[in-house]
């Protein structure tokens, strides 16, 4: 396995770190919240009701997912202190197995914002991207594309180093985003395909709706598995959709979630896919088991907040001061905290 | 460690891993600012509630209660922080006292700064000094965790109400015959009513070799070599055996005086005359028989005689033990329960007579399991009227609720041995010398041989102590079949 992008987190992380011990910093905890691209969409979307049903195939397949978490652990005077992490779960033999890599903690001022994407980006692709021209992106922005970038590298190395399998990623397969650079989900998506690995993407959120109403909520009285088809989505440039748009209602309740399939791969294996899917891994409320693992390995605790708090205390000398909650302070009992604003 | 909270007199400390301490240490919460610290003891370790730890344990376990396996590259090595945060747990403690101007006060009206205080391990050596827990007449009583002897005054059980109380074989008659022949050594008289035996060789070394106490120590077996003469008896004593250990009616009791005067008019009180002068007495046929029934429980016993040689006088070992200390064995094994009482209610007695006349100073009393022959009125006796007298009592026993509450209540020092059952600890625990919490949480974990002291003795400071070993030939033991048959 290529470990060049770990390794490089790993000097930039200290390297920053060891920036920050001259700075008072305040360790308030805060989670960033992962947004939808928004899809910057025309209002075209078209939901075909009639299910594609689906039965599960108990042909022997490994089920691999990939997600990265990160969360700001801390203030300083110039900027924040953030962590990042990713996991790579699979099942084979009916056993799951992981891989996490992390945390990294990073110290990113608009000082050395510029500096730490770029050299992220050059060490992992070579060059930087279309968006990475346009500058550093805001200090609010690192954490994401920070993480972003850590995904990318988990799903490539998936890609890389799987066959005949299905690989299930977090989110959707839009492209054409600083975050997800057109050039590079294709890269990945076809370094999958090459190995005969099909890539479905499970969206926890979507925006999309159709007639006013949104998508996942319009489910047919159908006994799942089934899928239903989408047509007619645009998104307006530089976005790009590099996958097609399904609802998946996999088990019974009233779930459903967007699945984005590499539109690539011909429309029945993209069914043989997700019914491979279904025989391979345990679902429940239609979102697999495998993915969910991802998901919860890499999410930060509050302990482990606690303990990078305390890991950068002591290993960089970051003083802890509580920034005062300006709700408390200034309405009293009537500020519910800034964790509700 | 770092103070967390404080809740009337409970202490809450946060501790980490490294910081190893233990249920019953004491701590030393010292505010350099206000310039005085709280001596703390703890009474329980708890994990501490850390946020997400909950969702850290569930994550390790989603593969159908199997630990998922994997990998963890963890290059900055935030593990070990993690389990470091994971691990820190909660000390219950409880405030024992203030430490100011080189002396000590029970005062906890005072809340140290949680950001300045420093925290610290008290060796229980230095504890021990603060609290001057030592004296002139030193009692080891053994050794505590930090190797330190823990030795209390003797003078501290002097005037004292004391409970050695535990679950079985955990170490209570040892205790018991360390402080017995530790105050034989300081010239006090003991008397020790001996269930099972077990303190019959109290004068022999572990390998039956006389002892320096050897002749202090003074055994009488009922109907063996402790026999009474009638005269050696006054009336009110010999009321007392009737009426409280054979119950004999009022009425009876009436008729039996009248026929004790007579017969020592005539100078002509032996057993033989007292049974010929109840069949002859003119009195009601049901009287008659009553006493008649009476009479011949005391023949039975074996207790009684009329050869004065036999005879022995209790009076005579109490003056012995008064020079140079000495222990009176009084061997209840094998004795029924109406002898039992017989005797202690005659032994009894003859102590109050011997105090109250001064021909003794003090009588330590060692009582083990009391309810099975202590008369209902006797025990508060014990703690009242016969204290006054000078009779100093100390149970032994392994049913605690078999001991009155008022006994709890009033009770100077407690000997604490491991006791695993709710309903035990609940009876020692309303003992006014110690609170509920620290009886209910360090008793339940003490290993055997292992007491918790508390009262007077300890000053108020529970600690707790590996009884040291006693070079005594071990009596008592419980006679058991497959051991026998293994030896055989």
């Amino acid at each position: 396995m290529d470990t060049t992008l770990p390794r490089q987190f790993l000097e930039l992380s200290l390297h920053s770190l060891k920036n920050a011990s001259d700075r008072a910093s305040q360790l308030n905890q805060q989670t960033i919240q992962q947004f939808n691209n928004m899809d910057a969409l025309d209002q075209s979307l078209r939901l075909k009701l009639e299910p594609l049903p689906l039965t599960p195939s108990h042909k022997e397949n490994i089920v691999a997912a990939v997600d990265t978490s990160t969360i700001k652990i801390g203030e300083t005077s110039t900027g924040i202190v953030i962590a990042v992490r990713g996991a790579n779960v699979w099942k084979q033999n009916r056993h799951y197995r992981y891989m996490r890599f992390g945390p990294f903690i990073f110290h990113v001022t608009e000082e050395n914002k510029k500096q730490v994407y770029e050299t992220l980006q050059r060490t992992y692709f070579s060059s930087i991207s279309e968006h990475g021209h346009q500058g550093a992106p805001s200090l609010f922005q690192m954490p994401m594309r920070i993480a972003s970038m850590l995904e990318r590298w988990l799903q490539t190395m998936t890609a890389k180093t799987m066959n005949n399998g299905l690989i299930l990623f977090d989110g959707s397969l839009t492209a054409g985003t600083a975050e997800t650079p057109t050039h590079r989900m294709k890269e990945i998506l076809h370094t999958a395909r090459k190995r005969n690995n099909v890539v479905l993407a499970f969206s926890k959120m979507t925006n999309l709706r159709v007639n006013g109403h949104l998508m996942t909520d319009l489910l047919p009285e159908h006994k799942p598995p089934y899928l239903l088809e989408t047509e007619g989505l645009r998104l307006k440039p530089p976005m790009v959709l590099l996958g097609d748009v399904y609802v998946a209602r996999l088990t019974k309740g009233k779930l459903a979630f967007r699945l984005d399939i590499d539109k690539e791969v011909r429309p029945e294996p993209r069914v043989e896919a997700v019914e491979n899917l279904l025989g391979n891994d345990l679902f429940a409320e239609s979102y697999p088991e495998t993915l969910r693992l991802a998901h919860i390995l890499c999410t930060f605790t509050a302990n482990e907040v606690l303990a990078m708090q305390h890991f950068v205390t002591r290993r960089f000398g970051l003083q802890i001061i509580n920034r005062p909650d300006m709700h408390r302070l200034l309405f009293g009992l009537f500020g519910k905290g800034e964790g509700f604003s | 460690m770092k103070l967390y909270r404080k809740e009337g007199n409970i202490v809450q400390i946060l501790s980490f891993p490294g910081e190893t301490v233990e249920k019953g240490d004491y701590l030393l919460v010292e505010d350099p600012d206000a310039g005085r610290a709280l001596i703390v003891q703890v009474i329980d370790v708890q994990f501490a509630s850390i946020p997400g730890v909950l969702e850290e344990l569930l994550r390790s376990l989603p593969d159908g209660g199997e630990l998922i396996k994997g990998e963890d590259v963890d290059p900055l090595e935030i593990a070990p922080h993690i389990s470091y945060i994971q691990d820190a747990s909660l000390l219950i403690c409880k405030i024992r006292a203030t430490a100011e101007n080189d002396g000590l006060n029970p005062s906890s009206c005072w809340l140290p700064s949680r950001s300045q205080s420093t925290i610290k391990k008290l060796p229980l050596p230095t504890l021990l000094k603060l609290a001057r827990i030592d004296g002139q007449l030193p009692i080891t009583i053994g050794g505590t965790k930090d190797s330190a002897l823990l030795t209390i005054d003797a003078t501290s059980l002097d005037g004292r109400l004391n409970i050695i109380t535990g679950k079985k074989e955990t170490g209570k008659s040892h205790l018991s015959k360390l402080l017995m022949v530790s105050l034989v050594g300081y010239k006090a008289t003991v008397v020790v009513f001996d269930l099972n035996g077990e303190y019959l060789s109290l004068g022999l070394t572990s390998d039956g070799r006389r002892n320096e106490n050897h002749d202090k120590i003074h055994v009488l077996t009922p109907s063996e070599n402790f026999k009474l003469a009638l005269k050696q008896l006054n009336l009110h004593v010999m009321l007392g055996i009737l009426i409280h250990a054979l119950h004999l009616p009022g009425t009876s009791a009436r008729e039996f005086r009248r026929i004790w005067q007579a017969l020592k008019e005539r100078d002509s009180l032996t057993l033989r005359e007292l049974g010929e002068t109840i069949r002859n007495w003119n009195c009601n046929q049901h009287v008659r028989d009553a006493l008649f029934s009476r009479y011949h429980a005391l023949v039975n016993s074996g207790v009684f005689t009329d050869n004065m040689v036999e005879a022995t006088s209790l009076e005579e070992y109490l003056l012995k033990t008064k020079e140079h200390g000495g222990a009176i064995i009084m061997n209840l094994r094998n004795t029924s329960s109406i002898d039992r009482q017989i005797v202690v209610e005659y032994v009894l007695a003859r102590l109050v007579e011997s105090l109250t006349s001064s021909k003794l100073k003090a009588v330590f009393l060692f009582a083990e399991e009391a309810h099975l022959y202590l008369r209902e009125t006797y025990w508060d006796d014990i703690v009242t009227r016969m204290r006054h007298f000078g009779i100093f009592t100390t149970f032994i026993t392994n049913q605690p609720d078999t001991v009155r509450e008022n006994i709890y209540r009033q009770a100077d020092n407690i000997f604490l041995f491991n006791f695993t059952n709710e309903h035990d600890l609940d009876v020692v625990s309303r003992a006014a010398r110690v609170d509920a919490e620290t009886v209910r949480s360090i008793a339940r974990d003490l290993p055997p041989h292992h007491c918790l002291a508390l009262g007077r003795a300890v000053r108020d400071f529970p600690i707790v102590v590996k009884v040291k070993a006693l070079d005594v030939k071990t009596m008592g033991e419980t006679r058991l079949f497959f051991t026998s048959a293994a030896n055989q």
